[in-house]
């Protein structure tokens, strides 16, 4: 009977599951790649070495598919965010919550990266990370210093998370799912 | 995976041609689809390595598009479609920007277990994008890789290391450790489990030979990695070779004597021990080795004939083997051999003479040329004979060698110039290509140079060969010699028909060279030749091209004026020296605005007479003939250089040379330019080793009144500055008790930093008068400076230096440094024609052999061997013919016999014949 099982799995597969493409972006050691471990339900590790250029992950999600694309924080690889952002359902913006002196030039290469016309439209999600460090900014701070507020022409949604504690990362996989198109 | 996508590959459906832009437009299209269609995409990628494998290329921004699109394709759950994405990567890796992006991702794919299979293809990809910013980030991941137990990654890991030495030698350097376990590694592993292993990754059948091939790219990179420190590489040799049995791969032990060759090469006390090795790698059981080994042992500089022998030996056995291809090597090295040391060769004769009818004709081709060179006079025709049988069936490559060895044979001897011409002449009716053809014509060209009886047949064969030729280029050589040649042959008019024909069959190019032949005819003494001549010439200005009508005018306009006029512009005694024109003419037109407002100074080019443009010419040929011994370079490889034809590495032991190499940097300096013209520099000597702390070279030039003795002096050391660098430069003082050489001035460095080079320049005036013209001298050399010891942590020198001196070796002024080497035709008519005789003789004790003798002889006199005789084909006897001219230009021969025998070493007799007494002098005392 195990081909009658298959043969359903695969109808199923071609009504219901559905491809997604997300770009993770942010200043070197936001934590992009420790999220997208967890996203992907790997164990957290604080010792990752830097993303040199980008990686490319598959994380499912009941019948999602989402391909996340991990690009590199680093000064010299965020002129190529916007080639990895084109089409894709969703941006995942991580900020440090932790750190107020990446934070400006955090939002600076926000504002930036959310005027280039290519992009319009495309939803944003802002994730401060890093939580559960004992002076991190909550939610509203982070919003207020991100001037999320002023973002008009899109949907963004800003989150306060923790890659570490696991706090609120399902929150971020329902969002993404309800972005899948 | 299916083999059929290979059909609609290459010529797509329909026989289309596959366009550039297409595949382009398809490609971005297919690799940004989503969901990723594994098959097409791999049918995309193998048309993209099949454009730019065959040569074509992508713009930059398109290289960068595709590039990117590609990435889109990674981590892709199919494993083909992962290899070929490296595989593009690769080949994108050089024309697209911000390969970078993908090193991690790639890194995620080194990473994984040994027995994936794209895994050596990541490590691949992953050297190429890599750059010296980024190439820490992988340090400890190809580290792993070089140990990894399966030799396919481990090997990709080695080349990878290979590639990335450009990017940071540094950081390879620290994996020297590694390599190092690699290439002794081997052993741990049985041959039954690479082969298991490999079989499993499907990569190929791995035989039994190629499962070591670990151990040959680890000997590579470890060579590479010790390279700088010459103790550390003897000691890896010595290590390695009497490892023994650890030494699995042949290819690997081929390197190794590679390595032994350089060693000889550059350490002379290396030699020895050295040599043993070689001896021992005569008997391994690969065939591969005996043959490096052999080669190795005949390419030494200077070999003796005790150590040559177990080589030819083990050549002489592979002579009769039954496989092709070692008979091919080693006729092969046996010719190459023959061409220095005949006399070596003569043993393995009979075993030669067997493979003249060998069913191949390369190797035949080979048997025969070494018979020409080891043979004596009687063998030569019937040997011409039997080459004439198959010159048709051969490729135009061995046809190049066959020439090129009876163009030695002619020079070698004359007398034998009648059938060797008729053999040139008939092949070249043959039909063949430009470089078969130019190679005769070359030929023929020495035969009349050098062999004045000669002339007159020769130059009627060329007159056959231009009625029908179909290459430019050497119709115009030829009829520039016609035109050189013809006026003084007794009938001239014969060429003058034959240039005309050409004035009205050929192209323009042709035309305008028959017109300028024609022009030198009407030198020739009598009226009615010259009267033709101008009819002819006249005829000419009607022609339709612009260069043709100039030169006839031009030639017509001469010819009307006074002999020693005409004869100067349309036959000019001596030309300027092409290299230094050129070189003055780049300087002018870089010169920029203000150069051009003055007209060119030809005056400041150096004229060279006939007679020196001849002797550069045969030695340039006699040495292009030879193989180039000692040059067993690493990059030569052993499919370098067929038999001669590689005069890219010609030695230039000539004075000419050497003066217009640093004429430039010398007029540079305002202290020198009062000096005058500069006659002569000498080669650059060393007068340190080559590892100490200071390593100088020094160079003379000589002056009409004045010595200057350049020292270029480099400082290795890495943490010292030398101030106020000079060398103290004491002349010798002569018999009668007075100083020559009076020192005027020292042009110091003032600063020479640390791992830098300067210059130094001592001035001298010479004794002058004409009875000092030879006076030479010994120089003895102190470098004087402050040395100042670097601040490590400053990165600046201490106030404070002290003072140091260093002794160097003497520098020499003499005989050699007053003659030009210098070719003349005649010897004996020469000898003949000169008075003043003495002669000397000498007993060389520490001397080996006859041919060391010679090349010592001509080196220390700096004279220019004549008829052949620079080799000994003797081991006991031989006759040594020099000829040079002065810097003044008179002319001195010298003949040597010598005599060898083990006991006593060589003994040599130099008698010297000169139109100056003091001269004949000095040749027969410079030996001592």
């Amino acid at each position: 009977m195990s081909w009658f099982w298959n043969f359903y799995e695969f109808i199923l597969s071609l009504f219901w599951s559905s491809e997604m493409d997300i770009t993770l972006l942010g200043l070197q050691n936001a934590g992009k790649t420790s999220l997208l471990r967890v996203l992907g339900g790997g164990e957290f590790t604080s010792d990752s070495i830097p993303t040199i250029g980008f990686s490319m992950k598959r994380v499912r999600k009941g019948r999602v598919n989402i391909k996340c694309w991990d690009l590199g924080g680093q000064p010299r690889f965020r002129s190529m965010w916007e080639r990895y952002c084109k089409g894709v359902n969703a941006i995942l913006f991580i900020v440090d919550s932790a750190d107020p002196a990446t934070l400006q030039i955090a939002r600076m290469e926000f504002e930036a990266l959310i005027s280039k016309p290519s992009l319009e439209g495309i939803p944003v999600l802002v994730l401060g990370n890093k939580n559960d460090l004992p002076d991190a900014y909550d939610v509203d701070s982070v919003i207020d210093i991100m001037n999320l507020k002023a973002v008009d022409d899109r949907e963004v949604s800003c989150y306060s998370i923790s890659a570490k504690e696991r706090t609120n990362v399902d929150a971020v996989l329902s969002w993404l799912v309800s972005k899948a198109s | 995976m299916s083999y059929k996508k290979n059909e609609d590959l290459d010529s797509g459906p329909g026989g289309a041609v596959m366009d550039k832009m297409t595949v382009f437009q398809d490609c971005i299209a297919g690799f940004n689809a989503s969901p990723i269609q594994p098959r097409k995409c791999r049918v995309l990628l193998t048309k993209l390595t099949y454009l730019l494998s065959t040569g074509d290329t992508f713009a930059r921004d398109e290289s960068t598009r595709l590039f990117f699109s590609i990435t889109k394709l990674f981590q892709h759950k199919d494993i083909a479609l992962r290899q070929m994405v490296y595989l593009v990567i690769k080949e994108l890796a050089t024309s697209a920007d911000d390969v970078i992006m993908v090193t991690s991702s790639i890194m995620k794919d080194t990473t994984v277990g040994s027995d994936v299979v794209y895994r050596p293809n990541a490590i691949r990809t992953l050297a190429r994008i890599i750059d010296a910013s980024t190439i820490q980030a992988i340090e400890r991941l190809i580290k792993t890789a070089i140990v990894d137990k399966h030799p396919i990654v481990s090997s990709a890991a080695l080349i990878s290391s290979y590639h990335l030495l450009p990017v940071s030698r540094e950081v390879v350097r620290r994996w020297a450790n590694e390599t190092q376990d690699t290439v002794l590694a081997q052993k741990v592993f049985p041959q039954a489990a690479y082969g298991g292993a490999a079989g499993g990754l499907g990569i190929g059948p791995a035989g039994p030979a190629s499962s070591f091939m670990t151990q040959y790219h680890a000997l590579g990179l470890l060579y590479q990695l010790r390279s700088h420190d010459r103790m550390a590489l003897i000691k890896m040799i010595q290590q390695l070779a009497n490892a023994g049995s650890a030494m699995k791969s042949p290819a690997a032990v081929v390197m190794l004597i590679r390595f032994v060759a350089r060693a000889i090469d550059e350490d002379r006390n290396m030699r020895r021990p050295l040599y043993t090795l070689l001896e021992g790698w005569l008997k391994h059981k690969s065939d591969m080795v005996n043959f490096e080994a052999a080669k190795t042992i005949l390419e030494m500089r200077d070999s003796t004939d005790a150590e040559a022998s177990p080589a030819i030996n083990v050549l002489q056995l592979f002579l009769s083997s039954p496989r092709f291809v070692s008979r091919f090597s080693a006729i092969r090295i046996l010719n190459r051999f023959a061409m220095i040391r005949p006399q070596n060769v003569n043993v393995c004769n009979i075993d030669i003479e067997a493979l003249i009818n060998d069913p191949n004709r390369s190797i035949a081709t080979y048997a025969i040329t070494t018979l020409l060179k080891t043979g004596n006079e009687a063998s030569v025709d019937r040997l011409m004979k039997q080459i004439t049988g198959f010159m048709n069936d051969i490729s135009d490559e061995f046809k190049i060698i066959v020439v090129d060895a009876i163009r030695s044979l002619c020079l070698k001897f004359p007398s034998k110039q009648a059938s060797m011409l008729s053999f040139l002449s008939g092949v070249l009716r043959d039909e063949g290509g430009y470089e078969f053809k130019r190679a005769v014509i070359e030929a023929m060209f020495d035969l009349i140079k050098f062999v004045p009886d000669s002339k007159e047949d020769a130059l009627s064969y060329l007159c056959e060969f231009i009625e029908d030729c179909e290459f430019t280029k050497l119709a115009v050589r030829i009829l520039h010699l016609l035109g050189e040649e013809g006026p003084s042959t007794a009938h001239p008019t014969k060429y003058i028909r034959y240039i005309y024909n050409r004035v009205v069959l050929e192209n323009a190019i042709v035309r305008a060279a028959a017109v300028t032949a024609l022009s030198k005819f009407s030198l020739i003494d009598d009226a009615s030749v010259q009267e033709s001549v101008k009819v002819l010439l006249t005829r000419c200005l009607d022609d339709p091209d612009d260069e043709v009508r100039d030169r006839a005018a031009m030639a017509l306009r001469l010819s009307a004026t006074e002999k020693p006029i005409a004869k100067e512009y349309l036959s000019p005694e001596s030309v300027p020296s092409l290299g230094a024109l050129e070189q003055q003419l780049i300087l002018y037109v870089t010169g920029g605005p203000d150069a051009a407002s003055i007209a060119f100074d030809i005056s400041s080019v150096p004229f060279i007479s006939k007679d020196q443009a001849d002797a550069d010419q045969f030695r340039a040929k006699t040495m292009a003939t030879l193989p180039i011994l000692g040059g067993t370079s690493l990059d030569s490889g052993s499919g370098a250089g067929s038999g001669g034809v590689s005069p890219s590495k010609t030695p230039a032991n000539i004075g000419e040379d050497y003066a217009q190499k640093y004429a430039t940097s010398l007029a540079k300096i305002p202290e020198l330019q009062a000096f005058g013209a500069l006659i002569r520099s000498s080669r650059p000597v060393q007068l340190t080793e080559s590892e100490t702390e200071y390593v100088i070279t020094g160079i003379k030039h000589l002056y009409k009144e004045h010595l200057v003795l350049q020292f270029d002096v480099q400082n290795t050391l890495p943490d010292t500055v030398l101030e106020d660098v000079s060398v103290i430069a004491n002349p010798s003082t002569a018999d009668d008790g007075t100083e020559p050489f009076v020192e005027e001035f020292i042009i110091a460095i003032p600063r020479l930093t640390q791992e830098s080079t300067g210059t130094i320049y001592v001035a001298f005036t010479r004794p002058s008068g004409e009875e000092h013209a030879y006076t030479g001298g010994v120089f003895s050399n102190i470098l004087r400076f402050t040395s100042k010891e670097i601040d490590p942590t400053t990165g600046e020198p201490e106030e404070e230096g002290y003072e140091d001196e260093y002794q160097v070796e003497d520098i020499e002024i003499g005989v050699a440094d007053f003659l030009v080497p210098t070719y003349v035709g005649n010897f004996q008519h020469m000898w003949d024609q000169l008075s003043f005789e003495t002669s000397e003789t000498y007993n060389l004790a520490g001397v080996g052999s006859l041919s060391e003798a010679c090349s010592s002889v001509i080196d220390s006199l700096s004279m220019q061997p004549l008829e052949g005789s620079e080799t000994p084909l003797q081991n006991a006897t031989h006759v040594l013919k020099l000829f040079a001219r002065t810097l003044q230009g008179g002319k001195v021969v010298a003949l040597v016999r010598m005599a060898y025998s083990a006991k006593t070493g060589v003994t040599l007799k130099i008698s010297a014949r000169a139109e100056d007494e003091r001269v004949a002098h000095m040749v027969v005392g410079g030996i001592a």
